[in-house]
This record gives structure tokens, C-alpha cells and sequence, in this order.
């Protein structure tokens, strides 16, 4: 072996113990096993991490290991998950509103029948905002405009049939404008569309209401209206329903464990994941990353998700997105 | 000036002794993890942003920024040494770089991109200090027509690195657009040339198919041909520092750099490949040796590596004041910040000057170290090629295969890498340059979605195109970069004529 | 190459398979491109752009060829093929061993045992345990410190 290439590995071992001295030991055997379906970073992640922190910290598991599986919303992450996961009680995966909307617009052969359903952990509620500088003060304004002529009103949001082209659907149809006609331009997720609506290109933009907020508080974008059935706590931006605009959306996080599983092991892991749910360190989480506690467990979340997926279809549908 | 007294207050804080150990830290792990070839920037910071949290906020922020320009500035060793870009912004300068570092000049092609990075950085950084609010005013007004506009401008630049035949050059771009075209369709939301393969539902990965063309590439470029050039990498000879010359050639470029970076950098959709090869044709149009050029010319190197820097420098400013992640590094970045509890937006400079000040004189601490731990560093560097060629390779594809799946766990992917490297063994065998490729598969979805997304806003009609001023005023550029070397081939012909 | 064989090939035949290698992936995109149902309401559509480049590579095809026919073919050393297949041998070990759960570590090893042979070391089993002792430091760096899930199979599970 020649001095360099010694000396690279001198480098590599020095690295090693560097960082390991930073980082602190390995991790352990493994109890849980959690998927994001999604890139670090984003919505999906944070919610499997935080999961993570709590299970963890309330001794509710001995240790969990995150790992993420990115692609197309999530599809190919549950195709993973429903096939390798088949009937083991260690594995959950993280999923939302977006994934039922990708899996329709995919087309993708695996759905979300195929999980068991665990519980329904955050929602959060969108807010339909327009620059400060527009003409339109309120809902019954836009929706009047949206009325006048559908094309015009051009809406910014995230990817194509996602939850804000989904809510801009909902908007245009209870608005009694033509929802096959909305004109909306998706944008890459990131906030890519808070600047086109920042700089006037677009007439209305929607997103979660933390990716806007900075942006409302200073004054440079005026939210219109959220999507919740009450007002947000702190917040006294008025709901599109008491406007008029009978409109409720929230863009839901949930949990659900691999196909085949017994009945018991689905009781443990709904237990588990309740007991999390209402832990203080759960509770601290969410009060951290500004997200909403929406607890819905076992049947009665398994009957939301079939419910969500019938009405997500459906606006898919008339915005020709999906074929019948 | 209202910025520099909390400036003064941040350099304070990052000047103590075991800050500036931490900033050391910072950049050796950022070096020696950015260096393994396949392994870019981001995913350097994503992989040692961990390490940052035992520290307290300060000792752990200005690590970070070490991490984060060290991950940088390892990148760009690759591309030089052994060409093979970890990301698509250092790509630009493996062009020039890996030939100098095949002539022998290694070493001053690493200090050029160490001085350069160093430079730019430090004009960038100080730009985001002063201008960071008012240049992003401007930014936001940038519509999708604009941004069409400067893709257009883009494209035009490309064909500086298309090598002696435009047919040959437009045929590698096109591959790239192809590429591009794979995936789900963002406007619509429909699947593009997938076949039904779920994996390729979100596109191509633009670092799978940079380490599968460079990387993968020239190592079986190199295996082949070994029977003929049995020792292909001349020893490293002469200085390893930079000459008067060097100098001299080196500077005006690295500033030049700094100009593209960090305004393109700062716009929320700019990215940091467009300012280098913006760079690169320009420096390419402006050389005193214009034949040097694609045989190492030092300033194909100064110019784009500036620029790179700078542009990483200018994407903090869209993330600090709006929140926006241009990048993901940048995303990479957003994630470490809300560990330090730090919200970017609009009012982050009102809220929390401390933080934000503090952050902006860890970047010029980290920046100051970078210099001081790699200049040193070159020479050990550049020995990195005296490695006897199998193992230097086979560790090449050890660790691209590693960084591909670092990013991606897919069996998919690798099969990607494998076939992207047979592409580029290919091209390289029958003289089609490479390059263009990556800036196709970048620059190509970029531009069909600003496109259409002008167009939908305009309702179909085409003049939205050009009625922006900015729009108006890039498309115009492009066109004249575009005429302009025909005309110019015009009029010496025409006084050759005279004579 | 013998003189006679130098006037008969009077055109580059890699140009010639490039040209026919862009039309048929102009086809493709053609095919995949008319199957797409549904179009924007507004501006421009899912198609035109992938038609456009389609007929991009139409042009370029016979730019190609045009290039192949007009000179004779450049003066290309011969390749060695058995280096190239062994790096490919190696890269498809690595991926059917990560595929089928073997782990990373012996998949490394093989990658760069097989890159060295190419590269014309005659040492297989030393660069074997090279190979080896990198992917054991990558993976004790990398998924154990760092935390990045690297594919693991029988041996990685011991660590």
C-alpha cells in the first residue's frame, strides 16, 4: 500500500472518530420501525421524527428508527410498505391527505385500502391569501370574481392535485363557477408560489396557514379566509364558512400499519399510538411546530379515510384530473 | 449604516476561541465528507447536521456554516482531481479544472477555486448583510416569463461548452431535454416516458446522472483505454501554489463570478448552475488564450467556482427574508435553522437580529477558515491522484454507488447509475460532449414550466412573453449572445477580405 | 484496417447508430406523448413540448447523419472490452447482491475488486479485503454515525 493511499484512510479513520465523538454513540436495537414516504424535510418527515421524539421520550418504545422512502407523493412508498412490511407489528408508516390525492392521480396499483388504519395524529388548516396590494378584500369578493369569469381568477399552490389545487376546486364549485375551468398554476412544493403571489403574478394563493404566516403578520399578504369549521386559535382571520363559502379542508396527517396484521397486534399499535397522541411530550411537539391535534383513532379514523378518499375522488374527477 | 453594529456584535460572538475551533470542525468534517466523490453539498449537510446539536446555538451554528462551506469546497476537489462533480454547480468547473489537473496544475487550479470561493463568498456574504431586503423586492416582482427569459439566455451559454461541432453538442443537449421530460408532468400532473416504473414517477435525479456520466464514465473511459495511455495523469509538476500568472488571469473572474452568483443565487427559482456556466461562457468569450480553453485555462475554473459560491451565498437571501429554500442545500439549511429555533421570513431581521447577525459572521468565519485549512491542504489533495489508478477508481465507484444511494435507497436508481455511465462512456468514446447533458435534464423542466405557467396566467397569449421588461431585456441578451459570434465571424472575415 | 477496408467505409458507422438510435427515441416520445389524456385549459398543453423535442431529435438525426456520410471515420483506438465488462460485471453484482439483501459491504467489495482488475491489478483476493475494509469504515461512518440508512444484509446485521 502505498503512503497516500494510507493516508487516505488515515483521513477516513480520523473522520470517524471525529464524528463520532460529536454524534455520541450508535443506536440501539431497534423496537419500531416508522417510513416517511417523502424527502427529509417535509411534512411527512417532521411528523415520523416528532413521533420518534415522543415514543422515545415517554418511554413508549425503546427505540425508533425513522427512514424515509421519497417518490410521486407517496406512492412509491406504500408499494414498498404494503409488500415488505406484510404482516410485521414493528412497522408504520407515516402518510396524509396529499398521498390519497397522489395515489388517484398515479393511477398507482396499490391503495390505501391495503394498510390497516392506526389514528389520524394533526391536521392543519389552509388559508386562501391574496397580495396586499389586490382589490379583493374578502371571500364573497373572490368569489364573486371567480363567479364573473373563471379563468381570470388564477390561483399559485402546491403540486397538481394536491391539497391546495383540491381546496382551489372546492373554492371555484361552492363559488358556482365551473370547477373543470379553474385556472391554477401548481408550483414547486417550498413555497415557490408565496413569491409569484408576493410579486402580483397570480390573483389568490393557497397554502398551510404556517407557510404564510410571516408574510400576513407583515403585512405583505392578506388572508382572506381559512379553511377550518372554527377560527384558528389566536387568529382572527375569519373561516370561508362564515362567509359563505361552505368549504372545509384540512391537510391531515395520519399512521397506519402494514396489511396482515391480527386483530390484537392492530389493538397494541392503536393503543400505542393513543397513548403517544396524548402524552405531554407529543403535546409539547405540536405546540412547537405550530400543528394542530386532531386524535382520531382505530374504526372511526378507518371510516374518515374511506370517507376522505371518496370526496378527494370526486373533486379529482371534476377537475379532470383523474377519468372517470 | 444600520447593519454594522449588530455585525460588529456577531463577529464578537464568533471571533471566541472556541467558536473558531468549532468553525475549524465545521469545515474539516465539510471537506472531508464533500470530498468523497458522489457526495455533494447537500448531502453533506444533511448528513452531518446532527452533529451540530450538542453544541449551543452559536457554537452550533457557525459549525454549521464550516460544515456547509467545507461540503462546498470538497465538491469542487472532486470535479478538479478526478472529475467527478458531487452536484451540478461544480460541474462547470470539472470542465477546465480536470484538465489542468491532467496537465499537472492541479494545484493551482485548487487554490484558484479555494482563493475564489473565498473571494466571492466573502462579497456575496457581505451583499446578504446589506442588500439581502431590497434585492429581494426585486426578486419577487420575477415572473414566469422572466424566468423563461433567463432560461432562454441559459441555453444560449450552454453551447460555450459544446466543443467543436454544434451538431454534436445540440445532440447531447437534446438527450438531456429527453431525460428531462421523464416524470410527472408538474402542471398537470400526469406521468411522462415512466413505462410504469413508480421510481421514475418523480424524474431523474440530476446528481444520478452527473456521477453516472463523470463519475461512472471515466472510469470505464479510463479502463478501456488504459492499453494505450497506461499512465494517463501527468505528475503533478512545477508549484503547487499559483504564479504571478495565475494571479493575474485569476482575479477578474473570480469577481465577475461573484456578479452572476449572487443576484441569480437570490432569485427564488435561480439556482446556482445557471451562474456558473454563465461564468464559464463568458470567461470563455473574454479569455486572452482563447485556445487554452478546453485544455485547462485557469480562468474556466476562477470564474465558475466564484460564482458558485457566491450563488450559494445569494440563495440565503430569498431563505432568511421570504423563507423560500431555493435550493436543496438551501431546504438542508431551513432544517438546521428551525433546530436553532430560528423561523426564516420577513420578520426574522426585525425579531431576532442576534441570530440572523450571528449567522451572517459565522459564514465569514467559516469562509476565512476554509482558506486557512485547504490551502495547506492542497498539496495533500492533489496526492490524492498518486493513489496507484485501480484503487483510485475502484474507490470512485465504491463511493458514487454509496452517495447514490445515500440519497435515493433504490435498486432503480443504481440501475440508473449504470446505464448513465455506459451513456457516458459512450459519448466520450465517440466525441460527444457531456456537459450539455445535465444542463439539459436541468434547464430543460424548468423552462417548459415557466412557460406554461406564463401562458396560463396570460390565458394563451404569447406576448406576456416579452412585455416584462426584465423578460424583454434577458431575451434580448440571449439573442445577441446568441448572433453575436456569427457577426463577429462576419466582420474578420469581411477585414480579412479587405487585406 | 486495410486500405480496401478504408474506401468501402467511406461513412462513420457510429454516427449512423446514433442517427437511428435519436429517431427511435423520438418515437417513443411520440408513442408515450399521444397516449396522454388529459390537456390544460389554459396556455399550452402536456404535449407540446414533447413534441417539440421530438422533432428536435428528427433534425438532429439527420444532422448525424449527415456528419457520418460526409467523412470518412475518425481514427478511434481500440477499447479494451474486457475492462469495460468486468466494471459492469461489477456494477450488476453490486446491484442484484443490494437487490436480493446481501448488504452493502460485499457489494462494495466485489464493485471494487472487479474495478481493479479492470484496471489491471491481478490481485482479486487482496482487493477483495480492500474493498471490504472500505465498505465496513463507509458503513460504520455512514449508518452507524450518521444514521443513513445503507442496504444491509447478513453481515451489517451483526455490526
Amino acid at each position: 500500500m502505498s503512503t497516500w493511499s494510507k493516508a487516505v484512510i488515515a483521513i477516513l479513520l480520523a473522520a470517524t472518530v471525529a464524528v463520532a465523538g460529536c454524534a455520541g454513540e450508535a443506536l440501539a436495537q431497534n423496537d419500531l420501525k416508522i417510513m416517511a414516504p417523502a424527502a427529509p424535510g417535509g411534512g411527512w418527515n417532521q411528523t415520523a421524527r416528532a413521533m420518534q421524539q415522543a415514543l422515545v421520550a415517554e418511554g413508549l418504545a425503546k427505540s425508533v428508527q425513522v427512514y424515509n422512502v421519497t417518490g410521486a407523493g407517496g406512492s412509491v412508498g406504500i408499494a414498498q410498505f404494503v409488500t415488505t412490511s406484510k404482516g410485521d407489528p414493528h412497522q408504520l408508516m407515516v402518510n396524509g391527505l396529499v398521498m390519497v390525492g397522489a395515489l388517484l392521480a398515479n393511477r398507482s396499483p396499490v391503495t390505501l385500502d391495503q394498510t390497516t388504519p392506526i389514528a389520524r395524529l394533526t391536521a392543519e388548516a389552509l388559508v386562501i391569501v391574496v397580495p396586499a396590494s389586490s382589490s379583493i378584500k374578502n371571500a364573497q369578493e373572490l368569489a364573486a370574481a371567480v363567479k364573473a369569469d373563471v379563468a381570470k381568477v388564477t390561483w399559485a399552490g402546491g403540486s397538481a392535485g394536491g391539497v391546495d389545487h383540491i381546496t382551489a376546486a372546492l373554492f371555484v364549485e361552492k363559488a358556482g363557477g365551473d370547477p373543470s375551468k379553474v385556472n391554477y398554476i401548481p408550483f414547486s412544493g417550498g413555497g415557490e408560489s408565496l413569491a409569484a403571489v408576493l410579486g402580483g403574478k397570480v390573483t389568490a394563493g393557497i397554502s398551510g396557514w404556517g407557510e404564510y404566516e410571516g408574510q400576513i403578520k407583515a403585512g405583505k399578504l392578506r388572508a382572506i379566509g381559512v379553511t377550518s369549521a372554527q377560527r384558528l386559535p389566536g387568529n382572527d382571520t375569519p373561516t370561508l364558512r362564515e362567509q359563505g363559502v361552505d368549504l372545509v379542508i384540512a391537510n391531515w396527517r395520519s399512521v397506519v400499519a402494514p396489511p396482515g396484521i391480527t386483530p390484537e397486534q392492530r389493538a397494541d399499535l392503536i393503543a400505542l399510538i393513543e397513548r403517544m397522541a396524548k402524552s405531554s411530550a407529543w403535546l409539547d411537539l405540536l405546540k412547537q411546530k405550530g400543528w394542530e391535534d386532531d386524535l382520531l383513532a382505530g374504526d372511526a379514523f378507518a371510516a374518515f379515510l374511506r370517507e376522505e378518499q371518496t370526496r378527494v375522488k370526486a373533486v379529482l374527477t371534476s377537475i379532470g384530473l383523474i377519468k372517470p | 449604516m444600520d447593519a454594522l453594529l449588530p455585525l460588529a456584535h456577531g463577529m464578537a460572538v464568533a471571533l471566541q476561541p472556541a467558536n473558531l475551533l468549532y468553525a475549524l470542525i465545521g469545515v474539516f468534517l465539510g471537506t472531508a465528507v464533500g470530498v468523497l466523490p458522489g457526495i455533494g453539498p447537500a448531502l453533506t449537510v444533511a448528513l452531518l447536521l446532527p452533529v451540530t446539536y450538542k453544541l449551543d446555538p452559536g457554537g452550533s451554528l457557525i459549525m454549521f456554516a464550516g460544515i456547509y462551506y467545507g461540503g462546498m469546497y470538497g465538491g469542487s476537489t472532486t470535479a478538479i482531481l478526478i472529475n467527478t462533480p458531487g452536484e451540478s454547480a461544480s460541474m462547470a468547473t470539472a470542465l477546465e479544472g480536470n484538465k489542468m489537473a491532467k496537465a499537472g496544475r492541479g494545484g493551482p487550479a485548487l487554490a484558484t477555486a479555494a482563493i475564489g470561493s473565498f473571494v466571492a463568498g466573502t462579497i456575496a456574504t457581505l451583499g446578504l448583510a446589506f442588500l439581502a431586503p431590497w434585492l429581494v423586492e426585486i426578486a419577487v416582482k420575477f415572473g414566469p416569463e422572466d424566468y423563461f427569459a433567463l432560461m432562454c439566455l441559459a441555453f444560449v451559454t450552454v453551447s460555450a461548452t459544446f466543443g467543436d461541432s454544434p451538431v454534436r453538442g445540440l445532440t447531447s443537449l437534446f438527450v438531456g431535454l429527453v431525460l428531462g421530460l421523464i416524470g410527472i408532468d408538474k402542471l398537470t400532473g400526469q406521468a411522462r416516458l415512466t413505462f410504469g416504473v413508480p421510481e421514475l414517477l418523480d424524474g431523474v435525479e440530476v446528481t444520478t446522472l452527473a456521477v453516472g456520466l463523470f463519475a461512472v464514465g471515466e472510469a470505464l473511459y479510463v479502463a478501456s483505454r488504459r492499453r494505450h495511455e497506461p499512465e494517463q495523469l501527468e505528475k503533478v509538476r512545477g508549484s503547487l501554489w499559483m504564479t504571478r500568472e495565475d494571479w493575474r488571469r485569476s482575479w477578474k473572474p473570480w469577481l465577475r463570478g461573484a456578479l452572476f452568483g449572487f443576484p441569480i443565487g437570490a432569485l427564488p427559482a435561480g439556482g446556482a448552475e445557471i451562474p456558473t456556466f454563465l461564468s464559464y461562457a463568458v470567461e470563455r468569450r473574454l479569455c486572452q488564450y482563447p485556445d487554452e480553453f478546453g485544455k485547462g485555462a485557469i480562468e474556466g475554473v476562477a470564474g465558475p467556482e466564484a460564482a458558485n459560491n457566491a450563488s450559494a451565498a445569494g440563495t440565503l437571501a430569498p431563505l432568511l427574508t421570504l423563507g423560500l429554500p431555493t435550493s436543496a442545500t438551501a431546504a438542508m439549511m431551513l432544517a438546521g435553522f428551525q433546530q436553532y429555533g430560528l423561523n426564516p421570513g420577513p420578520l426574522l431581521f426585525a425579531e431576532r437580529p442576534d441570530l440572523v447577525w450571528g449567522l451572517i459572521a459565522s459564514l465569514f468565519i467559516a469562509n476565512g477558515m476554509l482558506l486557512v485549512l485547504n490551502l495547506p491542504l492542497v498539496g495533500l489533495w492533489v496526492r490524492l491522484l498518486a493513489i496507484p489508478q485501480p484503487w483510485l477508481y475502484a474507490g470512485i465507484l465504491v463511493f458514487a454507488t454509496m452517495g447514490t444511494i445515500a440519497a435515493k435507497p433504490s435498486v432503480v436508481e443504481l440501475t440508473m447509475l449504470a446505464a448513465f455511465g455506459v451513456l457516458g462512456f459512450l459519448m466520450r468514446r465517440y466525441d460527444y460532449p457531456i456537459a450539455p447533458v445535465v444542463v439539459g435534464l436541468i434547464l430543460g423542466p424548468v423552462a417548459e414550466s415557466q412557460l406554461r405557467r406564463a401562458l396560463s396566467i396570460s390565458l394563451g397569449d404569447p406576448m406576456v412573453l416579452v412585455q416584462s421588461p426584465f423578460a424583454a431585456t434577458l431575451l434580448a441578451l440571449a439573442l445577441l449572445a446568441l448572433i453575436a459570434p456569427f457577426v463577429l465571424k462576419g466582420l474578420s472575415r469581411f477585414r480579412a477580405e479587405e487585406d | 484496417m486495410t486500405p480496401d477496408r478504408r474506401t468501402l467505409l467511406r461513412f462513420d458507422p457510429a454516427g449512423l447508430v446514433v442517427a437511428c438510435l435519436l429517431l427511435a427515441v423520438a418515437a417513443v416520445i411520440w408513442w408515450d406523448t399521444e397516449a396522454l389524456r388529459i390537456t390544460s385549459v389554459y396556455g399550452v398543453g402536456p404535449k407540446a413540448i414533447p413534441y417539440a423535442i421530438a422533432a428536435g431529435l428528427v433534425l438532429l438525426a439527420i444532422g448525424n447523419l449527415v456528419i457520418a456520410v460526409s467523412g470518412a471515420a475518425p481514427a478511434r483506438e481500440s477499447i479494451d472490452p474486457m475492462a469495460v465488462l468486468l466494471i459492469l460485471a461489477g456494477l450488476a453484482a453490486l446491484i442484484a447482491l443490494i437487490a436480493f439483501g446481501g448488504g452493502f459491504i460485499p457489494a462494495a467489495a466485489i464493485l471494487f475488486a472487479a474495478t481493479s482488475t479492470a484496471f489491471g491489478r491481478r490481485a482479486p483476493l487482496t482487493d477483495l479485503a480492500i474493498g471490504a475494509a472500505l465498505g465496513l469504515v463507509i458503513f460504520l461512518l455512514f449508518d452507524k454515525v450518521l444514521t443513513l440508512a445503507l442496504p444491509e444484509g447478513p453481515i451489517e446485521r451483526l455490526l
